[in-house]
C-alpha cells in the first residue's frame, strides 16, 4: 500500500539548496497538499517522489520500499502536470489508455479502461477528440483520467488546477478531493493557491525557502498556526505589534504602539515580551470601546462588507461586517474595534521584523 | 482626462465572434473590471481600444472623439501585458523610462519622474536590475511604473496579477487599486477572477462571447445579477427551477416536487417557467430553524472563514452551502438539516432560451 | 526622419519594394531557364533528345546526383537523430565541446572539405600517412564526402526542433508505466516530424546542389566519366565559349534538375507528413532491455565514433597531408587575388541579404495568416532546393538575355549567391521573429514608439544574435560556393574556383596549402563577425 515516506530529503544546484531536509510522512489513503510560494522547493520535492529528479540526499519510501534510485516508469504513480501535458497527437480515448498500452495490454482491455476514468470524469462523449479540441478544464480532467488509468494508487498533483480560470478552478477542485476518495488512493497536491490547498486537503504542509514550516489540518493552521508565516499566508490576518503588559488569570495584556490595550487569552509569555498579535478580519468587531480607529475603506464582498481603518496605534486594521451592517458605514467614520481574545494568537516578535516574517517573495 | 466609449464594436476571427456587438462607457477616472471567462472576448476588447487590433464594426470613442484614424502610439494608452512584457535587454530603469526615451524628454524631467516612479512600485534599490533578475511581483510593479511612466491617461490591465501566487495575488490588489487612484488614471482591467474584480473595480461589465451582460457597481453585479450566468460566475449558486405562482411582494416558486422557494419580487407573469438563484455563501443550514427543504449533510470542508457544506436533497439533488466557520461543530456529516435564505438574495430569472445547463456553462 | 517612414503609406510601399526585390531578383531569375524549354525546345530536341550518347550522360548523371542525396539523407539520419538527441535530453561532461565540434565542418568550405576528405578516403598515390587511402568508387567518395558537410545541417535542424518539443511530454509517458525508449518512440518520435523533414530536405537539397567539392574529389582520385548533375553543368559551362553546341543540354540538364528537386520537394513533405507509421504498440520487456545498462551507452559511443571517423577527421585531414608532404615551389599572387575577390563577393552578397532580407522575414512572420505571406514562405524555399549549378547557369541566362542591368562577372556572381543565400536569412530570421513574444512590441507601440521605434528597440536587440547566425551562414555559404559561381561565369576566379583548377593541373601541395588559407581566413572572418556585433552591444 502506497504511504509516502521522505527521509532527510535536499536537492542543491550548486550553491542553491532548493529542497532541504526534508521529512515526511503520507499516510496511506490521504490527502496531502503541499503549499508554499514560487521557489519555495515545493515542485522540486513532488518531483524528487515521482523520480523525475534525483535527490542530492535522502531517501524516498514508497509502499515501505526505498525507490530512491528507481526510475519513474517503475514507481507506479500517476502524475498531473501543471501544464497539463496531453500527447497533442493522441485522441482522448488514446491518451488515457496510454498507461495501460504501456503494459502491453490487450486491446478490449485498454480500451475497457478508458472508458471506465472517462466516465469518471464525466467526459466519455469527448473520446474521440483532440486534446487541442477541449477546453482548460476539459483537458485537465482528461489527464487526470490518463492517471488514474496507470492503476497507480499514489496520484501526484503539480499544480494542477494553475493553468485554469478561477471559476473552473473553484470547481474542478471539489472533484478531485471527491475521486480521490472515492477511489481510496493516497494523493500529494502541490500548490501556491492557500484556499485550494484548504479545499482539497486532509493536511497541508507548508513550505517555505527549502524547508517544511509547519504541518498540520487546514483547520489547524487556520485557527491556532504555530508561526506567523502559516497565519499570514493561509487566510489574511492583521498583525500587530505590541509588548505584553500584564499576566493575569487567563489572559494577557498587550499594549499597542502608542499605548492602546488588547486582551488575548493566552498565556506563555512573561511581561515585557515584544510580542505580534494575529487576528483574522472576521473576529475583529465594532464595539463601545477598544482601539479608536477611522475608516479608509470599503469594499464589498458578497457576503460581507471588508473595512480598512486605521488605529491610533498606527496599524492598518481590516474587519469584516455583515452585509447588513455595513450600510451605516462610511469612509473617514470614527469607531472604536475590539477583538475575541480567544481568536487571537500571540508570536515572539521575529528578529528581523515582522514584514522579513511573512514575505511572500 | 479620458473617458471611452465603446459603440456596438464587432470582430471576427475565422468565424468567432469575438466581439459582437460591443456597447460600454467607461467614465473619467473609473476602474472598470472587464469580467468573464476565457474566451469571452475580454482581451480582444481591450486590443481593439488600444488599437492594435482594427474591428470590424462599430466605433471607439476616446474622450468623445471617434479614434478610428489614431494609430497605437497616439491613443496615449498603455497596455500592461499578463506577461508584463519587459524588455528582457534593458534595466528596469531604462524599462520605465522607455515611454520618456521615445519622445526625447529632458533629462531633468526623465530623473524626476524615475524617482517618482521606483518610490512609488518600491523598487529603488533595484533600478540597474534586469527583469530576469527580479521576482514575480516586481516585475509586474515594473511594468505597472512603465505604463505609468509613459504619460498614458489610459490604463489597460490584460490580466496583470494572473501569473502571481494566489496569496501574493490577493495583497497586490489593493495595491494595484490604490496607485491608479493616486495618479487619477481611467482603468480598464481584463480578469477571469470574479474576486479580483469584486475587491478592485468601481464598476465591473460582465463580458461573454462578445457581448456585455451586465455592467454595475460590485454590489449590483452581486445581488442584482442580470442573468443566472452572471450570478453563478460571480460566486457559486445554487438553482432551482419551477413554476412562477406570486411576484409581489416576493415571487414564490413552486418546483416540479412542489417545494415553495421564495426570491425577489419579479415582472415574471405567473404561470411562466423560472429559475431561482441562490448564493451558496446566503444559503444558510440550521438544524433548528426551519427552512425550504431538508436535505442530508453530504461533506463539510473547512476553508478558513467558512465552512463549504455539500447537502443532498430529498430529491437526490445536490447544493451547497458556505456557513460561517464559527457554526462547525453545530453542523456535522450525515445530519439533518434544514436548507433557507433571505428572500432578497434569491434571484429570480426567466427560463433561459438554451436551458439552464447551457446557460451556466463557463467554459 | 522617424515621422516619414512611419506613415502608413512609405510602409506598404517599403514592403511593396522588398517583395519586389524578391520576386526581380530571387525567385524569377532562379527558375527563368525553365522558360527556355518553351521558347527554344527545337534545340533541346536536336542537341539532346536525338543524340543517345549525350542523353545517356545526362540520365546517369541525374540519377547518380539523386541516388548520392538520397543514401547521404539516410546515413544523416541514422547517425544523426542520435547525436541530436544526445546533445538536446543529455547533460555529460564535455557537452559544449561536442557542440562547438559538430559546427565546425559548417565553416569549413565545401572546396577544401572536398579536398581533405578525398585525401583522406579515396585510393590515391599521395602516401599520406594514416589516410584510409581505399576507396576506388567514385559514387561511394561522394556519398561519404557529403555525410561530412550534410552531417551537421543535419544535426543542427533536427535538434533545433527537439528543444522546441516539450520533454514533459516523455517525462509523461514515463509516469505511466512507459521506458524511456517507449516514451521516445511513441511520444516524441510523433511530435518530430516537422523537424524531420526539415532536416531531411535540407541535406537533401545540399547534397543534390553540391559542385566545388564533388569536382575536386573526383578529380584527387583521377576519376574520368562519373559526373553528377551539377558537375556537368560546372563542365560543360566552361567549354560553352567553345563549344555553342553545349547551350541546349545545359539547359535540360538545369531544368530537369530544378523540376525534379521541386517535385520531391513537395513528395517528401506529403509522405512524411501524412504517413502514420503503425507505431502504437509498446513491447514492455524489450524495450525496458534497451533502455538501460549497456545499450544506450554503447549507442551514444557509436554516435561519438561516428562523428570522429565520417566527420571530423576527414574535414581536417588536410593538415595531416600540408604537414607531411614535400613542399613545392608556389607563387601566392593568384591565390590571393581569389582570396580577395571571394572576400569582396561574400561581404557585398550578406550586407545586401541582411539588408533585404531582414525586412522580408519580419513581413514573413509578423502576417503568417496572410495568403501572401503565405505564398512567400513557400517561395523563399525554391532557391535553397534547386541545385546552385542550376540557379546559377538559369540567372546567368536571364540577366545577359535583358539590358536590365550591365553584365559585369563580379555583379553577376553577387546576383547568383544573393538568390541562394538570400532563403538562409530570411528563414533564420523569421523563425526568430516568431518565438518573440508579440506582446513586446506591442507594449512598446502603447508606450507610444512609433513601428520602426518598436523593431529598433525592442525587437531587434531580442533577434540580433539571429540576424548574426544567418549572416555567418551567408558568408560562409558565399564563400565556400562554386558549382552557382561556375555556372554564373565561367572563368571567375573565386577562391574555391582556383583550388578546383589548381587540384585539376595535379598542383596537390599547393592546393592543400590554399585550402588552409582558406579554413583559418574563414574563421577569422566569423570570429571578427562575432566580435563586431558584441563589440557594438555593450556601447
Amino acid at each position: 500500500m502506497p504511504e509516502v515516506k521522505l527521509v532527510g530529503l535536499k536537492k542543491s544546484y550548486g550553491k542553491v539548496t532548493a529542497v532541504n531536509k526534508v521529512n515526511l510522512t503520507v499516510e496511506n489513503g490521504e490527502y496531502v497538499t503541499i503549499l508554499g510560494p514560487s521557489g519555495c522547493g515545493k515542485t522540486t520535492l513532488i518531483r524528487m517522489i515521482a523520480g523525475i529528479i534525483r535527490p542530492t540526499e535522502g531517501k524516498v519510501y514508497i509502499g515501505g520500499k526505498d525507490m530512491t534510485s528507481v526510475p519513474i516508469e517503475d514507481r507506479d504513480i500517476g502524475y498531473v502536470f501543471q501544464n497539463i501535458a496531453l500527447f497533442p497527437h493522441l485522441s482522448v480515448r488514446d491518451n488515457v489508455s496510454y498507461g495501460p498500452r504501456a503494459k502491453d495490454l490487450d486491446q478490449e482491455e485498454q480500451g475497457q479502461i478508458s472508458k471506465k476514468y472517462l466516465e469518471m470524469v464525466k467526459l466519455l462523449d469527448k473520446m474521440c477528440m483532440f486534446p487541442s479540441e477541449l477546453c482548460g478544464g476539459e483537458q485537465q480532467k482528461v489527464s487526470l483520467a490518463r492517471a488514474l488509468a496507470s492503476g497507480s494508487k499514489l496520484l501526484l498533483l503539480d499544480e494542477p488546477l494553475s493553468a485554469l480560470d478561477s471559476r473552473v478552478r473553484v470547481d474542478l477542485r471539489y472533484e478531485l478531493r471527491r475521486l480521490s476518495k472515492e477511489l481510496g488512493i493516497t494523493t500529494i497536491h502541490v500548490t501556491h493557491d492557500q484556499e485550494e490547498a484548504q479545499s482539497v486537503s486532509d493536511r497541508i504542509v507548508l513550505m517555505r525557502a527549502g524547508t517544511v514550516v509547519e504541518t498540520g489540518t487546514p483547520e489547524e493552521l487556520y485557527v491556532h498556526p504555530r508561526n506567523i508565516f502559516t497565519a499570514n499566508f493561509i487566510g489574511e490576518t492583521n498583525l500587530l505589534e505590541g509588548w505584553v503588559k500584564e499576566v493575569v488569570g487567563g489572559t494577557s495584556s498587550i499594549e499597542l504602539r502608542n499605548g492602546g490595550l488588547v486582551k488575548v487569552a493566552q498565556t506563555n509569555i512573561k511581561p515585557g515580551d515584544a510580542v505580534v498579535i494575529s487576528v483574522r478580519p472576521e473576529f475583529v468587531f465594532a464595539a463601545n470601546e477598544g482601539m479608536k480607529a477611522t475608516i479608509t475603506d470599503i469594499t464589498y464582498m458578497g457576503t460581507y462588507w471588508r473595512i480598512m481603518a486605521s488605529t491610533e496605534d498606527d496599524e492598518e486594521v481590516s474587519f469584516d461586517v455583515t452585509t447588513m451592517d455595513g450600510n451605516s458605514l462610511t469612509i473617514g467614520k470614527e469607531l472604536y474595534l475590539a477583538i475575541n481574545p480567544k481568536t487571537a494568537v500571540l508570536y515572539p516578535k521575529p528578529e528581523d521584523g515582522v514584514e522579513e516574517a511573512i514575505k511572500l517573495e | 482626462m479620458p473617458t471611452v466609449k465603446l459603440i456596438g464594436l464587432k470582430k471576427s476571427f475565422d468565424y468567432i465572434n469575438a466581439a459582437d456587438g460591443l456597447d460600454l462607457e467607461v467614465h473619467d477616472g473609473e476602474y472598470l473590471c472587464l469580467l468573464g471567462p476565457t474566451g469571452a472576448g475580454k482581451t480582444t476588447a481591450l486590443r481593439m481600444i488600444s488599437g492594435l487590433l482594427t474591428p470590424d464594426e462599430g466605433q471607439i470613442l476616446l474622450d468623445g472623439k471617434d479614434c478610428a484614424h489614431l494609430e497605437v502610439e497616439e491613443r496615449k494608452a498603455a497596455l500592461l501585458s499578463q506577461t508584463y512584457a519587459l524588455f528582457p535587454n534593458l534595466t528596469v530603469e531604462d524599462n520605465i523610462l522607455f515611454g520618456l526615451n521615445i519622445r526625447g524628454a529632458a533629462a531633468e524631467v526623465k530623473e524626476r519622474v524615475l524617482i517618482n516612479m521606483l518610490d512609488l512600485v518600491r523598487l529603488s534599490g533595484r533600478s540597474d536590475a534586469f527583469p530576469f533578475e527580479l521576482s514575480g511581483g516586481m516585475q509586474q510593479r515594473t511594468a505597472l511604473a512603465r505604463a505609468l511612466a509613459s504619460g498614458a491617461d489610459l490604463l489597460l490591465l490584460d490580466e496583470p496579477l494572473r501569473a502571481l501566487d494566489a496569496r501574493l495575488r490577493i495583497s497586490l490588489r489593493v495595491e494595484l487599486r490604490s496607485l491608479v487612484k493616486t495618479l487619477k488614471m481611467t482603468a480598464i482591467h481584463v480578469t477571469h477572477d470574479h474576486d479580483e474584480a469584486l475587491v478592485m473595480a468601481d464598476r465591473v461589465a460582465i463580458i461573454r462571447n462578445g457581448r456585455i451582460l451586465q455592467v454595475g457597481t460590485p454590489e449590483e453585479i452581486w445581488d442584482n445579477p442580470a442573468t443566472p450566468f452572471v450570478a453563478n460566475f460571480v460566486g457559486q449558486c445554487n438553482f432551482f427551477t419551477g413554476e412562477v405562482l406570486e411576484n409581489e411582494p416576493y415571487t414564490v416558486l413552486r418546483t416540479k416536487d412542489g417545494m415553495l422557494l421564495k426570491g425577489r419580487p419579479s415582472k415574471l407573469p405567473k404561470g411562466s417557467e423560472a429559475v431561482l438563484g441562490v448564493k451558496i455563501g446566503n444559503t444558510d443550514v440550521s438544524k433548528e430553524r426551519s427552512g425550504y427543504m431538508s436535505a442530508k449533510v453530504e461533506r463539510i470542508i473547512f476553508e478558513g472563514r467558512n465552512l463549504h457544506c455539500d447537502l443532498m436533497m430529498d430529491n437526490g439533488h445536490r447544493l451547497s452551502a458556505k456557513v460561517p466557520s464559527w457554526k462547525r461543530g453545530k453542523v456535522s456529516v450525515g445530519d439533518k438539516v434544514n436548507v433557507s435564505w433571505e428572500e432578497t438574495k434569491g434571484a429570480v430569472f426567466p427560463m433561459p432560451a438554451g436551458g439552464l445547463e447551457q446557460e451556466l456553462k463557463v467554459e | 526622419m522617424i515621422a516619414v517612414i512611419s506613415r502608413k503609406r512609405f510602409r506598404t510601399g517599403w514592403t511593396a519594394f522588398i517583395i519586389l526585390f524578391f520576386l526581380l531578383f530571387v525567385i524569377l531569375p532562379t527558375v527563368y531557364i525553365l522558360s527556355y524549354a518553351v521558347t527554344d525546345w527545337g534545340s533541346i530536341d536536336t542537341y539532346v533528345l536525338n543524340d543517345p550518347e549525350m542523353m545517356e550522360m545526362i540520365t546517369n548523371a541525374i540519377i547518380a546526383s539523386f541516388e548520392i542525396a538520397g543514401i547521404v539523407t539516410l546515413i544523416d539520419i541514422v547517425v544523426g537523430l542520435p547525436m541530436a538527441w544526445m546533445l538536446v535530453r543529455k547533460d555529460f561532461k564535455g557537452k559544449k565541446f561536442l557542440d562547438t565540434l559538430i559546427d565546425m565542418p559548417l565553416a569549413v568550405p565545401t572546396a577544401a572539405l572536398g579536398f581533405s576528405s578525398a585525401i583522406f578516403f579515396a585510393q590515391t598515390d599521395l602516401n599520406v600517412p594514416f589516410a584510409l587511402n581505399s576507396i576506388t568508387s567514385p559514387l561511394l567518395l561522394i556519398i561519404l564526402l557529403h555525410v561530412v558537410f550534410s552531417y551537421p545541417y543535419m544535426v543542427r535542424s533536427l535538434s533545433a526542433i527537439l528543444v522546441q518539443i516539450d520533454q514533459t511530454y516523455e517525462t509523461a509517458g514515463r509516469t505511466l508505466g512507459a521506458s524511456p525508449l517507449a516514451a521516445a518512440r511513441t511520444i516524441t518520435l510523433p511530435l518530430f516530424r516537422a523537424g524531420l523533414v526539415t532536416g531531411i530536405i535540407l541535406c537533401f537539397s545540399r547534397s543534390l546542389s553540391e559542385t566545388g567539392g564533388t569536382m575536386i574529389a573526383l578529380a584527387t582520385m583521377n576519376n574520368v566519366g562519373f559526373a553528377t548533375g551539377p558537375t556537368l553543368i560546372g563542365d560543360w559551362k566552361s567549354n560553352l565559349v567553345s563549344n555553342p553546341d553545349l547551350a541546349a543540354p545545359l539547359a535540360f540538364v538545369s531544368i530537369l534538375l530544378i523540376i525534379l528537386s521541386l517535385i520531391l520537394l513537395v513528395v517528401i513533405k506529403l509522405i512524411l507528413m501524412k504517413v502514420h507509421l503503425p507505431m502504437g504498440r509498446i513491447w514492455p520487456r524489450p524495450e525496458r532491455i534497451f533502455s538501460r545498462g549497456l545499450f544506450p551507452k554503447a549507442k551514444d559511443g557509436l554516435t561519438v565514433f561516428f562523428l570522429v571517423i565520417l566527420v571530423l577527421i576527414p574535414s581536417f585531414f588536410i593538415f595531416t597531408y600540408v604537414a607531411t608532404a614535400t613542399p613545392t615551389s608556389f607563387d601566392w599572387g593568384p591565390f590571393l587575388d581569389s582570396l580577395v575577390y571571394s572576400f569582396l563577393i561574400a561581404g557585398i552578397v550578406t550586407v545586401i541579404d541582411i539588408a533585404l532580407g531582414v525586412p522580408m522575414a519580419v513581413y514573413i512572420a509578423k502576417n503568417r495568416t496572410g495568403k501572401i505571406s503565405e505564398v512567400l514562405d513557400v517561395l523563399v524555399n525554391v532557391p535553397l532546393i534547386v541545385p546552385t549549378a542550376a540557379l546559377g547557369y538559369s540567372l546567368g541566362v536571364f540577366w545577359t538575355g535583358q539590358n536590365l542591368i550591365p553584365t559585369w562577372d563580379v555583379l553577376l556572381i553577387i546576383l547568383a549567391h544573393v538568390a541562394f543565400t538570400y532563403p538562409l536569412v530570411v528563414r533564420n530570421v523569421a523563425g526568430a521573429v516568431e518565438e518573440v513574444d508579440p506582446a513586446f512590441e506591442e507594449t512598446a507601440r502603447t508606450l507610444g514608439a512609433k513601428p520602426i521605434q518598436g523593431f529598433s528597440r525592442v525587437l531587434y536587440p531580442v533577434i540580433k544574435s539571429s540576424i548574426l547566425a544567418g549572416a555567418i551562414m551567408a558568408f560562409t555559404r558565399s564563400l565556400g560556393e562554386t558549382g552557382a559561381t561556375q555556372a554564373v561565369v565561367a572563368d571567375a576566379m573565386t577562391a574555391p574556383v582556383y583550388i578546383v583548377t589548381l587540384i585539376r593541373s595535379s598542383d596537390y601541395y599547393v592546393a592543400g596549402l590554399a585550402c588552409i588559407v582558406l579554413i583559418i581566413v574563414s574563421y577569422v572572418a566569423m570570429l571578427a563577425l562575432r566580435y563586431v556585433t558584441n563589440g557594438r552591444r555593450s556601447n
